[in-house]
Parts: structure tokens; C-alpha cells; sequence
């Protein structure tokens, strides 16, 4: 039997309402005041988000920063720095209980689970792409996706972004690539790296096609029923609580 | 001004293999750890772990390696700490890297 989610559809906001609305739906999911979520957005202005972990110094070239016009943003998850680029990808958050039994203790097992949304949506539009662990999705060995989750107030929450389209100049201007991991990886330019969905399909697909193939995707992956609906009443006023710590120097540069 | 005054920050960054990216930042006066900033884009539960260790080993003797590591190594696994990406020696790595840097 499919399993009803409540479905939160394409919204753009700034970077910081983003992170609040996750971190809402997340205490709200955790206190059985919500069903389980799955949320799409995008984000304007354009914005660099940094794992929780990181620390801007290494992560993030200032002045090229505040020459595009991007937000310095930070998440309550771990993982690597993101440019969310309003032009160029769509994020998705799931939102599910701590003790559902489809997301397992295993965070490995987790991330796949939650990805294969996204694996299946790439399938609708015809590229084959696959789990990589630990929170990436790769198509033929370049990624396009990226993932990051974090149990808290008793529900998880699982984000990620798509890349839709990809500018060079803005993402590796505006991010610190970090040497030791190219060498790792042993990868002279960074960009060889990463793929997106334009470059794949070789045309100019629109957001409407890549939000419908998520739709898709998610609802096969997580045999899910989508009742589209809103933030509620509670939701509505914990971000605006959220928002203002996303939005503080003392959360953004804490590290 | 004299540099000599002024503790030099020390860093070290380290790609676990298969996992994520650790770094170290620190400065050393008379033997002792004064400051420590740990970073990386690994995961890690609860997030809060990170600055209670980062607190415990501030003051803390910068040598012998063993014991470092020893007290890395016992923090997380005392406090349950989950992570992915990295694992409790690959800090303790990091720290003790960055010291003889």
C-alpha cells in the first residue's frame, strides 16, 4: 500500500527561510504534529551553504562571494560546502520519524533509501545514475547530486541538491577546492568532476520537467501518495524563530 | 613586532580514505594546546561533540602523541558520538599532525 506524505512543492526563498523551514518541519515531524514530508526548493538569491562542520575561512572565497551577490549560508548537517545557485538546481528535503523503519540505523543503508528518489527521477529523464557513498549520486562517475542528513528532535531530516545547470566561474569562485581531496580523488580540475542534468540531456530542459521528473521519482522510490499541502500554523512560526538564528553572523561564521 | 611573541596557528588536513575531509587548526605555548579548531565536511551526532572536545583539549599537554590520542579516542567513545566519514582515530590523526606541524 503506498504511504501517504505530505507534499510541500517548489517554493523559492532566500537561504536562510530554506533553513528554517527544514529545521520547522523537522521539530514538527519529531513531535507527531506533521506527516511525513517531502519538500521541493529553490533559493534566491543564489547562496554558498556550508556544512555544519566547516569553517568558512577554508571554505569560502569572500570577495568573490560578495561580487556575485551569494549569501553565506550554513546547515544543521554535516557535509561538504554547496553552491545553491538560483539558476542551476533543485534542493529536496524528506522528512520522516527517527524510529521509521525505513530509515535505518545504518546511515550508509539511510542515504541510499533517501537518494533513490532522486536516482529515480534522473531514470525519467533518461540517465542512469547511481549511490555513491557515502551521500553522493554519480552519473558515470561525476557527481550531480549531493545529500546530507541529521536525526534531531526525534525525526530525520534527509537534503540534497540537483544540479540543473553549472557555472564554473561562479562555483569554483566563489568555494575553496580543497587540494588534498582532488588528490585523492586523483582529479587534476575540479570541474571534471561534476556533471548536471543539462550537460547530460544536451538541451536546455526547464524546472517544470525536472520538478515533475522528482515528482516521479520520489513517489516510485518511496511508494509514496503525495497530498500536496502547506506549512502549518506551527511550522509557519518556528521558522520565523529558525530564521533568525540561519541569518546571524554568530551561527554563519561560528567555524 | 616581534613574531617570535605570537603562536603561530599550525594546520593539518587530512582526506580519510574513502570518507571526508578533517582539519586541524591549533597554536602551542609552552608545550600546551591554547587553541583548537576542528572542521571537515564529515558527519557527526550529536553536532555538539565536536566543540566539547575542541574545549577538553584546550590547555591540554601536546605531547606524547599516545596520550592524545588516548584521550580522543576515549571522549568519543564515552560519549557515543556517531559519525560518518571519519572515525575517532582520524581525529586524534589530525590533532597530533597538526601539532608536529
Amino acid at each position: 500500500m503506498p504511504q501517504r506524505f505530505r507534499f510541500l512543492d517548489l517554493k523559492v526563498n532566500d537561504a536562510y527561510t530554506n533553513m528554517a523551514v527544514d529545521e520547522a518541519i523537522t521539530k514538527a515531524r519529531g513531535e507527531g504534529k506533521v506527516p511525513d514530508t517531502l519538500r521541493f526548493y529553490m533559493w534566491k538569491p543564489s547562496a554558498v551553504t556550508l556544512g555544519y562542520f566547516q569553517s568558512v575561512e577554508d571554505e569560502v572565497n569572500l570577495e568573490a562571494l560578495n561580487r556575485f551577490g551569494f549569501n553565506l549560508n550554513r546547515r544543521i548537517s554535516g557535509g561538504g560546502a554547496v553552491l545553491n545557485s538560483e539558476t542551476g538546481e533543485i534542493t529536496y528535503s524528506v522528512i520522516l520519524k527517527e524510529d521509521d523503519p525505513r530509515v535505518s540505523t545504518d546511515p550508509i543503508e539511510s542515504y541510499h533509501l533517501l537518494c533513490q528518489g532522486i536516482i529515480d527521477a534522473l531514470n525519467v529523464l533518461g540517465i542512469k545514475a547511481d549511490f555513491k557513498p557515502i551521500n553522493d549520486i554519480v552519473v558515470v562517475g561525476k557527481k550531480i547530486s549531493g545529500n546530507a542528513q541529521i536525526r534531531r528532535y526525534g525525526a530525520v531530516l534527509h537534503h540534497g541538491t540537483l544540479l540543473v545547470d553549472f557555472d564554473a566561474k561562479q562555483m569554483f569562485g566563489a568555494l575553496k577546492i580543497s587540494k588534498e581531496k582532488l588528490s585523492d580523488k586523483m582529479i587534476q580540475q575540479a570541474e571534471e568532476r561534476i556533471t548536471t542534468i543539462r550537460r547530460l540531456l544536451g538541451r536546455q530542459i526547464g524546472f517544470p520537467e525536472v520538478r515533475d521528473a522528482l515528482e516521479k521519482g520520489y513517489r516510485k522510490a518511496l511508494n509514496a501518495e503525495l497530498v500536496k499541502s502547506e506549512l502549518t500554523p506551527y511550522e509557519q512560526e518556528l521558522v520565523k524563530q529558525f530564521r533568525e538564528r540561519y541569518a546571524s553572523r554568530a551561527w554563519i561564521y561560528r567555524r | 613586532m616581534d613574531i617570535q611573541e605570537v603562536a603561530a596557528v599550525k594546520r593539518f588536513e587530512y582526506k580519510v580514505p574513502g570518507g571526508k575531509l578533517l582539519r586541524a587548526k591549533l597554536e602551542i605555548e609552552n608545550g600546551r594546546i591554547m587553541s583548537l579548531q576542528l572542521s571537515g565536511d564529515f558527519f557527526m551526532e550529536p553536532e555538539t561533540d565536536l566543540e566539547e572536545l575542541e574545549s577538553k583539549l584546550t590547555g591540554f599537554k601536546a605531547e606524547p602523541a599516545a596520550h592524545v590520542e588516548a584521550t580522543v579516542v576515549s571522549f568519543f567513545t564515552s560519549h557515543k558520538t556517531r559519525m560518518t566519514g571519519a572515525s575517532p582515530k582520524d581525529f586524534a590523526y589530525v590533532i597530533n599532525q597538526a601539532i608536529k606541524a
